[in-house]
């Protein structure tokens, strides 16, 4: 067969969940004692994936970006426009349908979970206590996440997300470090318990809007009334923000995220955590837009909550993951920030936001991962002058700590300051004073940043073992490199998916404002 | 009438067992019998057409729903009659009652045929006697064990008040409508004035039939007769009574208490909301796994109870297709348990490294539990959605929050079993469990199944569409 000639946009996005499945059954299959074997078929199978998604957003860019110019048309409605899409029945007793597709967002979400998880398999090269089950349930992990992204009915959507859990939490409470058990099963009920609201809110949605389906873009276009929006919308966006982290529901967060093994800390805070501000956005703000507009407001005021108060609780904190789970808990405060100021701006910030986090967030919890397994503490006190000792290591630490303060060049400056800007668009008094606010946090965001950067890498080395320490060998820089490109490309150029992005974020935003 | 063959295979089954085993027949070839038979009987009801609706001498009927659970029956049988193998061929003594075991086996299996074929309230109770009484006998099967004495004295007494109650109800019922047939009572309903007279009748029979599902506040007979009872036994009664009883009053609120029914939500709500809850509480604190077993099973009936307050066109597939997700994980779950206890007490502890020891069945338990908790892809999940789904389309979108929120609450316990099987660390020399290829081979069937019925349509579609056919 002509490999050119593989009908990729019919089937590339079925694949990228397919791919995934097949590797975990393939290791699933292989004898348990092959440990080399078992994580050579984990990095062919992601690397696989990771180059049909590489296909599928080139062929998406040249496919949209003519759209854009010819048909623009196609996306100054209120409904979604999908590409690759694909529409066939499922469960014909609720009338589910397999309706696949992607948009700008959704397409780019994938690469980035295509990318986190390559380099997440050979960050977990390490692992060798059970490596069999680790890399199958990794592998159903990221055919779950995958699902979502490609998912436009809103039960697969649902239902691949629900996937994703499922192996969460025993690749915490078996692989995990610390408080493993306690983490994992607070995780896990924190983001069922989410779930089981937003499934009531997927079934309020498609019984009273009267119309049998789970189309995302059909109960868009369906006018609900708003007495009801009122109600389901704080339920559903309840569910999705406990997913984004959103105070007071984030404590599953830096104690999950601690806990966790380095590459399910890579793939949950890269990509699985965007989902909050996906689901928000896609689903919550799309549907059911007269809620969004009467209760962002108020939900600003828990908004503010993560991104001020996220940066100041990582400034106290001495161990390094939960110093980058705190961040984290502020840096999507920040997504949800732009979603709720409700401006064009605000959303393609937050959308920027999305991507920009996963590769900054992807990045630390690899490069703690590897320092940990070598320091064998996590606590920065401990530490120190390691720079002399792994200098790939630490200069890449340092970047990645510019980027999550927002240093111009790269990707966190340009997703920030476009969320700002559409924050100072909203001039309602609450909005006024919460951007402010949210602004201010930067500083403490650099405080925490730099000093742990400084404690860690600078100074005398505080324990004499760590002289002895080496730095990364070839493997574990594969990931560290493949992300730091996608911080500096996206740093450096972000106009192509800023405009790309406009194709997805703009149905939505008419949907909002009609 | 030719429509009629299964039911009547299965008497002659019944009573084959029972006559053959009087002229000396070794129990092994009746056990071989037993199986091959259900599950030629099993493939005959599926041969039967979709869509026919037939009544005979207006007490009997053979309609769609009643296809789809005959076939439900036949096959919970059918497991159960594989189940046990392992439990009576490892001992003579045991053996020799093994036809005796069948036959009362098979009864029930009718009986509860008789509950889905009624057409009239005598039928009804006939056949719900019929699905009870031998079970009694079952429960007290290790006669000279105090445990299974105590639970079988606490079932009979139990059991045999809530029979009194539905009979008071359903007299009450006639006595309001002047007649047993489902049809003559339908109308008499949409008719007539409602009195307290009906409603006595009316809370009396599910009053009556909530001690079958053990919903609370008649669920406290279940731990210890679960527990009691030995293994088969609690499979069986966890899953085929337990139907029998949804089933019952499926057919009682879909037929003759149709023009009612909107008056019994809130009733039914209340129970199945109390029941759930009670059920998930009780599960949290138990560490023997036959006891958590029957804690889970009383959550399980309050989610299914959702689904009775919506319209007959939605409740009735989600019913019946949670019915069979319920038997593929509660079977595949006392299969492990069986497997469990021929050499290690049952209880949470036993299950300590079993993941890493066997990984196969530590799968088939990680199957099994988040089907149980309703998790996807398996089965376990879009059950929950339709039955969930039946009472949002009737508007209850408050107490969909609440159901999925407690099976939130459920999750935590399935996740402690988990636990004990993937997360603990075993002894370092694990005593070896006796796993023989036919433990192999349903098990992996019925995994394939919580699986497959997640994920791929075929069974959630057939039910369906065979609850769409015809008149």
């Amino acid at each position: 067969m002509n490999l050119a000639s593989f009908p990729i946009e019919s089937y590339g996005l079925t694949l990228m969940w397919v791919i995934p499945l097949l590797t975990s059954l393939i290791t699933f299959a292989v004898p348990a004692r092959n440990h080399k074997r078992i994580k050579i078929i984990s990095a062919v199978g992601a690397g696989l994936n990771f180059a049909l998604i590489i296909g599928l957003t080139v062929r998406f860019v040249q496919v949209a970006g003519l759209a854009q110019i010819n048909t623009p048309e196609l996306f100054s409605g209120q409904s979604a426009h999908l590409f690759f899409a694909m529409n066939v029945p499922w469960f014909s007793t609720l009338n589910i349908n397999y309706n696949i597709g992607v948009d700008a967002l959704s397409m780019l979400m994938s690469l980035l979970t295509g990318l986190i998880i390559f380099a997440g398999v050979f960050a977990s090269w390490e692992i060798e206590n059970q490596a069999k089950e680790f890399f199958t349930l990794l592998n159903i992990l990221v055919s779950g996440v995958f699902g979502v992204f490609i998912s436009y009915d809103i039960f697969s959507f649902f239902l691949f997300y629900e996937v994703a859990v499922l192996p969460m939490y025993l690749l915490i409470a078996v692989w995990g470090t610390g408080r493993k058990e306690y983490s994992a099963m607070k995780l896990t009920l924190m983001l069922v318990g989410g779930s089981a609201l937003i499934m009531a809110g997927i079934l309020a949605l498609y019984f009273e809007s009267g119309l049998s389906t789970f189309d995302l873009n059909a109960l868009a276009a369906h006018p609900f009334a708003a007495s009801f929006q009122n109600w389901v919308f704080p339920v559903m966006f309840v569910g999705f923000a406990i997913l984004g982290a959103m105070f007071p529901f984030h404590t599953w967060s830096p104690d999950g995220h601690a806990a966790a093994p380095t590459a399910v800390s890579m793939l949950h805070a890269g990509v699985l955590m965007k989902l909050g501000g996906y689901g928000c956005l896609r689903v919550a703000m799309y549907a059911l837009p007269e809620g969004a507009k009467l209760w962002m407001p108020y939900f600003m005021v828990l908004i503010i909550y993560n991104v001020a108060f996220g940066a100041f609780i990582a400034v106290r904190q001495k161990d390094l993951k939960y110093i980058t789970a705190y961040s984290s808990v502020s840096h999507l405060g920040l997504v949800l920030l732009g979603l709720g100021v409700l401006t064009y701006t605000g959303l393609k910030g937050s959308a920027l936001q999305m991507i920009s986090h996963g590769l900054l967030t992807a990045l630390f919890f690899c490069l703690i991962g590897m320092i940990y397994g070598r320091t064998k503490t996590r606590n920065i006190d401990e530490m120190g002058g390691l720079l002399k000792v792994m200098p790939f290591l630490g200069v890449a630490f340092m970047i990645a700590g510019f980027a999550g303060l927002g240093l111009p060049g790269l990707s966190g400056f340009v997703a920030e300051v476009t969320i700002f800007l559409g924050a100072f668009q909203n001039d309602s008094i609450i909005m006024r004073i919460s951007t402010v606010l949210a602004i201010l946090s930067i500083t403490a965001t650099a405080v925490y940043v730099i000093r742990s950067a400084n404690r860690m890498l600078s100074g005398p080395i505080q324990i004499p073992a760590h002289a002895q320490l080496t730095d990364a060998n070839w493997i574990e820089r594969i990931p560290v490199i493949l992300l730091l490109i996608g911080l500096f490309g996206m740093g450096l150029m972000p106009r192509w998916i800023s405009n790309i992005l406009d194709t997805s974020l703009n149905p939505i935003f008419n949907n909002l404002m009609r | 009438m030719s429509l009629l063959v299964p039911d009547f295979l299965i008497l002659i089954l019944a009573f084959g067992i029972f006559a053959l085993d009087l002229l000396k027949v070794p129990a092994k070839v009746l056990w071989n019998v037993a199986w091959l038979s259900l599950t030629g009987i099993f493939v005959l009801l599926n041969t039967l057409p979709a869509g026919m609706s037939h009544e005979w001498m207006g007490a009997w009927e053979l309609n769609n729903l009643g296809l789809l659970l005959r076939e439900f029956f036949v096959f919970s049988a059918l497991v159960v009659t594989l189940l046990t193998r392992r439990y009576f061929f490892a001992n003579n003594a045991q053996l020799k009652r093994l036809p005796e075991f069948l036959f009362a086996l098979l009864v029930v299996t009718f009986g509860s045929i008789v509950v889905v074929s009624a057409k009239e309230l005598l039928t009804l109770f006939v056949g719900l006697e019929l699905a009870t009484i031998p079970l009694y006998f079952l429960v007290a099967w290790n006669k000279r064990c105090s445990l299974s004495a105590e639970a079988s004295t606490k079932y009979i007494l139990i059991g045999s008040a809530s029979t009194a109650m539905m009979l008071f109800g359903l007299s009450y019922l006639y006595g309001f409508t002047g007649s047993l047939n489902f049809d003559v009572i339908k109308s008499q309903l949409s008719t007539q004035p409602l009195d307290n007279l009906f409603w006595t009748s009316a809370i009396f029979i599910i009053v009556g039939i909530g001690f079958k599902l053990a919903l609370f506040p008649f669920h406290a007979w279940a731990p210890d007769v679960y527990e009691g009872a030995p293994t088969p036994v609690t499979a069986f009664l966890s899953v085929s009574s337990k139907a029998t009883a949804i089933a019952f009053l499926t057919i009682l609120l879909y037929g003759p208490l149709a023009p009612i029914h909107k008056d019994l939500d809130f009733l039914l709500l209340l129970l199945a909301a109390v029941t759930m809850l009670v059920g998930n509480l009780g599960a949290l604190r138990q560490s023997r796994l036959k006891r958590f077993m029957a804690w889970s099973s009383i959550a399980q009936a309050g989610y299914i109870l959702t689904a009775l307050v919506g319209p007959a066109n939605i409740a009735k597939p989600a019913i019946v297709f949670y019915l069979f997700v319920y038997a593929f994980s509660n079977y595949l779950m006392f299969w492990i348990i069986s497997i469990l206890e021929s050499t290690r007490p049952t209880t949470f502890s036993s299950l300590q490294g079993l993941a890493k020891q066997y990984p196969a069945l530590g799968a088939a338990l990680a199957v099994t539990l988040f089907s149980l908790a309703g998790i996807p892809p398996v089965a376990g999940f879009i059950g929950k959605l339709f039955l969930f789904g039946s009472a949002a389309n009737a508007g209850y979108y408050v107490f969909i929050i609440y159901a999925a929120l407690n099976s939130t609450i459920s999750l935590y316990y399935y996740l402690q079993v988990m636990r004990a099987a993937y997360v603990t660390p075993g002894s370092e020399n694990p005593q070896a469990l006796a796993i023989t290829g036919f433990d192999k081979g349903v098990s992996l069937i019925l995994t394939l199944l919580v699986l497959l019925a997640g994920f791929a349509p075929w069974l959630s579609n057939n039910i369906h569409t065979i609850l769409q056919t015809g008149p």
